[in-house]
């Protein structure tokens, strides 16, 4: 199959004539593909896809999502996923086999407003997602500045082989969890470290679509507040504002147009995963973030993890080796996973005393 | 309906200045709405409506689920101040029935089956009404739901033709509607050929009926090209071709 | 009958916690210091077929108010008055959380009290909008659709009512041979004063203005004061489950005359109607 310019479409446009697959956000009508969605149309080895631009976040098997705990029934917590399903995770994922209402206390473990990072181990189309903290690096989220974005311009957050989330966090000195489900977490030591990470998350999201973001967002985190914060070493990545060229490294992701960069970081693992289905962010390309995947390893050996000498102070050296779904500054994963266990976190009895609204 | 007034003068203009064939102005804004999953805001003439898409997302109360597909919600309501004489804010049962047969115009082209036990909302408010608000909002609900990222077979553009002083006109104002002799609205999937909503008030004859219908469909592909250009626009800023990636 | 709910909005834990450590230090998650209002905007008379009309955006909380304006009997015991009707409207547009059908106590609680600020203020002049004193007098629909909510609805809908009055043009009626005509002269309303509704809410021991939706979520009490243009108070309504001490319902009250004062002055801009 000869290569096949890719192409921005809206619900009905035709891609293409003739006898190819139909993979993602298109159908087959006739002897068209037809696109199902706003996004970037392309054809890859395995058949046709559309790289969707909006959408709700719909679950998927495996996928690490940031929920919030809103509600409980006797036998487990219900869990908003940002989804149009809301999520639940059963007691027992806590507590063991031998949970017991009756003698356990749910409330001790995870209350309403609690954030958990988490894994969805079922959902099909007879029942809402089932989710799972068991795994390492799961569970509660003691600390952060949480927003929101699309999960479709999650892909694009990350980047080719997680590039734009690098720049971010080294520029800033911050730790950025990402949930597939469009939900992040951000901590660092300093408030404007943080603030101007959120500001380039935002950034990212609101202009996923045009090209040299790249080097956007690089002008953006060379901007300093007026606050003085330590300098990070600079990178040869990192293009001085004056240079309207970015340096080679970049070009691959900002030259090429709006969703090319999201949809060639998608395209790249997407191979690995045939299977057709209507999913609104490019399928797994942020494992990367998640303790369980395969790929994480191919993250670990990126340069930047071992070459700044200030960020590298904010992690501790465990969570060097593999980039992990929950790390707090403290940089302790077991830490978050007592909290789970029944050792209350200091913030959590702050909460207890102040007024709820519900 | 029968005319009791002259609505198109001896140069063959309307009573707003327009020709048979032409359409009203329409602008389409995308994305107006900061809450909504998907929103749009169409001028049609001087029709002013905001259309707002909540969805997929949970049914409540929950036994109105269904376990293989998404349950479609559509509410077509007027403001109080949208019309000559202000208007109750009640439900009126015209509102009920437009609110019908704008969901069945919209259906067809949603693939619902991709979102079973939940539901998506779309509710179109008018805000200043002037003829063919039904299509007008029709054809803005269609832009939100893409806005949102729901699965569609196409869009759905509407427009209405009509006759008027024995003519068969296209896209009817508020005044044409109220005095003329028929109004036809049409809904229509431009890709798939498929016409979703199809109504008729007055008195055609059967080539009077083909000629609307078909001046309608007209009407509706043009609509179409300004829905397309809104969302290009919005999402896609002025490209019109990805620009391929540099070796 | 009224009953206690839940919240609808549950705000996660850690941003309540950051909420309450950055207004600990004066300020808010956005930016804002704890007396600052969002921006205001309005646009004028964007529906046409309406006598007057505004969209206003306070942040993100979006309404638009229009005015009709029909004749009609007047209202019982208030025979040498004309009548005026404010009514609002939580579109389902707004939120993910409204649903369509019969406005709630919330909505009903809202309209009334904007419709209160309006009237005890006498901002229209009621006595000169009489056709036929005791029979036939004007009526002056003021309606309120919002279209997107992100808190402080009270404030942004009594500024979309406002901004249309101060801009509005009513018809002119006359009565001739025993009958309403409208003569198609417009006149402008008769004002006599600018209401500024200006609501505060209390976050633990803390007060804070022009509260955002997620602001509202973790509020523990409301208030809400309307001041006129001799900054004297017309109305005022405290809300939520929490209480007030007794300094501060005092201190909200100053700060609503304060602010009021610099509110009045914007929307007097906005309408161009200043002086």
């Amino acid at each position: 199959m000869q290569e096949f310019k890719r192409k921005y479409v809206i619900p009905g446009d035709k891609i293409v004539d003739g006898n190819f697959r139909p993979l993602m956000n298109v159908i087959r009508i006739g002897d068209s593909i037809i696109s199902t969605r706003i996004g970037i149309a392309e054809a890859g080895r395995d058949g046709i896809k559309v790289i969707p631009l909006s959408g709700v976040y719909i679950p998927r098997v495996n996928d690490i999502v940031i929920g919030k705990i809103v509600d409980r029934s006797s036998l487990s917590w219900d869990v908003d996923i940002n989804s149009c399903f809301s999520a639940h995770l059963p007691a027992q994922d806590v507590f063991g086999r031998d949970f017991s209402p009756a003698r356990d206390d749910m409330n001790r473990e995870l209350a309403t407003g609690d954030l958990i990072t988490a894994r969805i181990i079922a959902f099909d189309r007879t029942r809402d997602p089932m989710l799972t903290v068991q795994d390492r690096d799961l569970g509660k989220i003691p600390r952060g500045e949480s927003l929101k974005i699309s999960a479709t311009r999650v892909p694009r957050l990350i980047g080719k082989r997680g590039s734009m989330i690098q720049t971010i966090e080294q520029a800033t000195q911050t730790r950025i969890l990402i949930g597939q489900n469009g939900v992040i977490v951000v901590t660092g030591r300093s408030p404007e470290g943080i603030g101007l990470a959120v500001k380039a998350i935002k950034m990212v999201e609101d202009e996923a679509h045009t090209s040299n973001l790249t080097q956007r967002i690089k002008v953006l985190l060379n901007v300093t507040d007026t606050t003085p914060q330590p300098q990070p070493i600079p990178s040869s990545s990192v293009a001085p504002s004056a240079s309207s060229e970015p340096p080679a490294s970049s070009i691959k992701a900002t030259t090429s147009d709006p969703g090319a960069s999201q949809a060639e970081s998608s395209v790249q693992i997407a191979e690995e995963i045939p299977e057709e289905h209507q999913s609104t962010a490019a399928p797994n390309s942020h494992i990367a973030y998640s303790s369980s995947s395969p790929t994480s390893t191919d993250h670990a050996s990126l340069p930047s993890s071992s070459t700044k000498g200030s960020s590298q102070e904010e992690r501790s050296g465990k969570t060097d080796e593999r980039r992990s779904a929950i790390s707090p500054t403290s940089g302790d994963t077991r830490k978050t996973r007592t909290v789970i266990k029944g050792v209350h976190d200091e913030g959590s009895k702050e909460h207890d005393n102040k007024e709820e609204a519900d | 309906m029968s005319q009791t007034r002259s609505l198109i003068d001896k140069q063959g203009k309307r009573t707003d200045g327009r020709t048979a064939e032409q359409l009203r102005e329409v602008k389409i804004a995308v994305g107006i709405i900061k809450n909504a999953d998907g929103s749009a805001f169409i001028e049609f003439g001087k029709n002013k409506i905001i259309v707002a898409v909540y969805g997929p997302r949970e049914v409540h109360p929950k036994h109105m689920a269904q376990p293989d597909r998404c349950v479609l919600r559509c509410r077509y309501h007027m403001s109080p101040f949208s019309t000559d004489t202000r208007k109750n804010p009640a439900p009126s049962r015209r509102e009920v029935e437009i609110s019908k047969v704008m969901r069945e115009a919209l259906e067809p082209a949603l693939m619902l089956e991709d979102y079973p036990r939940a539901a998506i909302d779309v509710y179109v408010e008018v805000l200043q009404a002037d003829g063919g608000s039904r299509c007008a909002g029709i054809s803005a609900a269609s832009v939100a739901l893409a806005d949102a990222g729901i699965n569609m077979r196409d869009l759905v553009a509407a427009c209405a033709a009509g006759k008027v002083d024995d003519k068969i006109v296209l896209d009817i104002n508020d005044t044409e509607d109220k005095e003329g002799g028929a109004d036809m609205p049409i809904a229509y999937m431009p890709h798939l050929d498929e016409v979703t909503l199809l109504q008729l008030d007055g008195i055609l004859t059967k080539d009077q009926f083909n000629e609307c219908v078909d001046t309608a469909i007209e009407g509706c592909k043009r609509v179409y090209e300004i829905q397309k250009q809104a969302l290009m626009q919005k999402y896609f800023g002025n490209e019109t071709e990805v620009k391929e990636e540099q070796q | 009958m009224s009953s206690s709910k839940r919240s609808t909005i549950i705000v996660e834990h850690l941003r309540r916690q950051q909420m309450w450590d950055v207004i600990s230090k004066g300020k808010r998650l956005d930016g804002r210091a704890l007396d600052d209002m969002r921006t205001l905007e309005a646009e004028l008379d964007i529906i046409k077929k309406a006598n007057g009309s505004a969209k206003v955006k306070l942040g993100d909380s979006e309404v638009i108010a229009g005015i009709k304006v029909e004749t009609g009997e007047p209202f019982e015991g208030l025979e040498n008055k004309g009548a005026l009707i404010i009514s609002a409207e939580v579109l389902p547009t707004a939120s993910p959380y409204i649903e369509p059908g019969p406005p709630d106590e919330e909505t009903i609680e809202l309209a009334r009290v904007v419709d209160r600020g309006i009237r005890e203020s006498e901002m229209l002049d009621l006595d000169r909008l009489v056709l036929v004193p005791g029979k036939i007098v004007y009526t002056i629909f003021v309606d309120c659709s919002i279209l997107n909510t992100d808190g402080n609805l009270l404030d942004a809908t009594s500024y979309a009512v406002v901004s249309a009055l101060l801009s509005c043009k009513l018809p002119v009626f006359e009565i001739q041979d025993g009958k309403v005509v409208d003569t198609g002269k417009t006149q402008d309303p008769p004002l006599t004063t600018i209401p500024v509704s200006i609501t505060q809410v209390r976050i633990g021991d803390t007060i804070i203005l022009d509260p955002t939706a997620e602001e509202e979520a973790c509020m523990n009490a409301r208030i809400t004061i309307t001041t006129n243009s001799n900054s004297d108070y017309a109305a005022i309504q405290k809300g939520f489950t929490g209480g007030f001490t007794r300094e501060q319902i005092k201190k909200a009250a100053e700060t609503a005359r304060i602010k009021g004062e610099q509110i009045r002055a914007k929307l007097q801009e906005l309408t161009n109607k200043t002086g």
